[in-house]
């Protein structure tokens, strides 16, 4: 290999790299941001181990088909789930997939929606910045 | 055989390979027509070009081949073919070196139903399936009325073949001489006191010459309509809306399987969609719903956009509801459903390797184990 090629290949891996690093660190600044703003909407500190229970929980009030989180996105954050219609869904936990959690737009939508189908309800702020901060942590 | 008759050939290797291959093409397009499964309709299809061609050299040989290949030595009188009939009825046949007069009438009979068939074949093809050189040119509909065409002048081959057969043996019987045999040997009784007449020999250089000419001139007119693009069939632009939001749960479906209006009720009861809630923002539904009516089966005359249209009413947006789709899946078992690589009856694209393109060819069906 030429110098020259050797310093474009190299050059190419730290830009790849230094792509992937630095938008990893802005996906986690947004990620902190949307549960910052959830921990000042809930007013009180947030806990992780309030979002493991949360997700684990057969709580009831949804509908008879999804009585928990785990139904359809698998038995721990760190697993791979399935929709009813049978899509797959990769794990909820932020180490296994790092984009999770950086598009509010997202993080609205599946909320309002399984929450409704899971608890019959809309989630707290409260709710949603412990399963996120569990999420985050796993 | 008493020794006083001699044997002479009669059918020449051409005309007794040609009778054989296409007893064998006849009986491949019977069983991928009726009774293998669909996947195997690139065989029918080849199945029908191989009987084109082995027909179109008959008709040469019937020119250019040697005596008794040559039509005109089976080309018998209205009279002829009455007073063989009668003598048939009486059981007392008189004996034929060639054809026999019945035999020439069925040889004209099938070589009529056989081209019948595979014309209708390739209007079948073109119109309903949206492949082969008549793409472009048939419609659906025609394709599929043609359909029905080609369905029942198959039955009247059938009964011709039986008609054959049966006529073989009676024949075969009668003139004690055994004529499937003759026709792999190629020698034919000559009734003692008879003398072979003079034949003609075989002129197979201008057979081959006039074949490939044939072969030629359709081949080129086949391939100019081929390049004519499928009817019917429009360019479909994804949409990263319809293929994210409704993707991340189910199969991205080619919006040519629903009609406009059942697009329209599904996008307008996406809170309880098949007991889901699959609710959107409001302008990124109002963009699938554009995008969906758009391009919803009105737009299409393809084989799957034709018949999905015909919506189950009390599930009008399922697919799998509707009467055509129970029927094509009649016999798949349940079993095959469950498979994990199957996943249930939502997911076209695991057997169905174009359903992305909405084409559906039979030739792309591939069930997982």
């Amino acid at each position: 290999m030429k110098p020259h090629n050797k310093t474009i290949a190299i050059a190419s891996i730290v830009i790849l790299f230094g792509g992937i690093s630095s938008s990893m660190v802005a996906a986690n600044s947004t990620r902190n941001a949307i549960i910052k703003d959830f921990a000042s909407q809930a007013g009180v500190p947030l806990s992780a181990d309030r979002g493991k229970a949360l997700f684990e929980s057969r709580a009831g009030g949804g509908k008879p088909d999804t009585p928990s989180c785990t139904t359809c996105h698998g038995a721990s954050a760190m697993s791979t789930g399935k929709t009813r219609a049978g899509k797959q869904i990769e794990p909820m936990a932020v180490s296994k997939t790092p984009v999770r959690f950086t598009e509010l737009k997202k993080v609205k939508k599946w909320f309002r929606r399984n929450c409704k189908s899971v608890l019959g309800r809309e989630c707290t702020p409260q709710e949603k910045g412990d399963f996120l901060t569990f999420m985050s942590s796993q | 055989m008493s020794r006083f008759e001699n044997k002479i050939k009669v059918w020449d290797i051409p005309t007794r390979l040609f009778h054989w291959f296409l007893v064998i093409l006849v009986i491949v397009g019977l069983v991928t027509g009726f009774v293998s499964p669909e996947w195997w309709m690139g065989i029918h299809i080849w199945a029908g070009y191989g009987t084109v061609l082995l027909i179109v050299f008959r008709l040469l040989w019937g020119i250019f081949g040697s005596e008794y290949s040559r039509i005109e030595t089976f080309s018998f009188s209205y009279r002829e073919v009455i007073t063989h009939l009668r003598e048939l009825i009486f059981l007392r046949p008189l004996h034929y070196i060639g054809h026999n007069p019945a035999g020439a009438m069925m040889i004209f009979a099938l070589i009529f139903i056989l081209l019948g068939i595979t014309i209708s074949g390739l209007v079948v093809l073109g119109g309903e399936e949206n492949q082969g050189p008549l793409a472009g040119v048939v419609s659906y509909r025609i394709g599929d009325m043609t359909g029905d065409i080609h369905e029942a002048m198959v039955f009247v081959l059938m009964a011709l073949i039986a008609l054959h057969i049966l006529g073989v043996i009676i024949e075969s019987f009668l003139t004690r001489e055994n004529l499937v045999k003759s026709m792999i040997d190629g020698n034919k009784i000559l009734p003692a006191g008879k003398t072979a007449p003079a034949k003609r020999p075989a002129r197979p250089w201008a057979a081959v010459i006039s074949l490939l000419g044939f072969a030629g001139v359709i081949g080129a007119v086949l391939w100019t309509l081929s390049t004519i693009p499928p009817s019917g069939v429009i360019a479909l632009k994804s949409n990263s809306n319809y293929t994210s939001e409704c993707g991340d749960c189910h199969e991205v479906y080619h919006p040519s399987l629903l009609p406009k209006a059942s697009w329209q009720k599904l996008m307008a009861e996406l809170s309880d969609h098949f007991g889901e809630d699959a609710s959107l923002e409001p302008e990124i539904a109002t963009n699938i719903a554009t995008y969906l009516e758009t391009y919803a089966s009105e737009a299409w005359d393809t084989e799957a956009s034709n018949r999905f249209a015909k919506i189950s009413s009390n599930a009008p947006f399922q697919i799998s509801a509707t009467a055509y789709w129970k029927r094509k899946h009649s016999e798949i078992s349940a079993d095959v459903f469950k498979r994990t690589a199957v996943g249930g009856k939502s997911h076209c694209a695991s057997c169905h390797l174009d359903a992305a393109t909405g084409h559906f060819d039979d030739q792309n069906i591939k069930i997982p184990k």
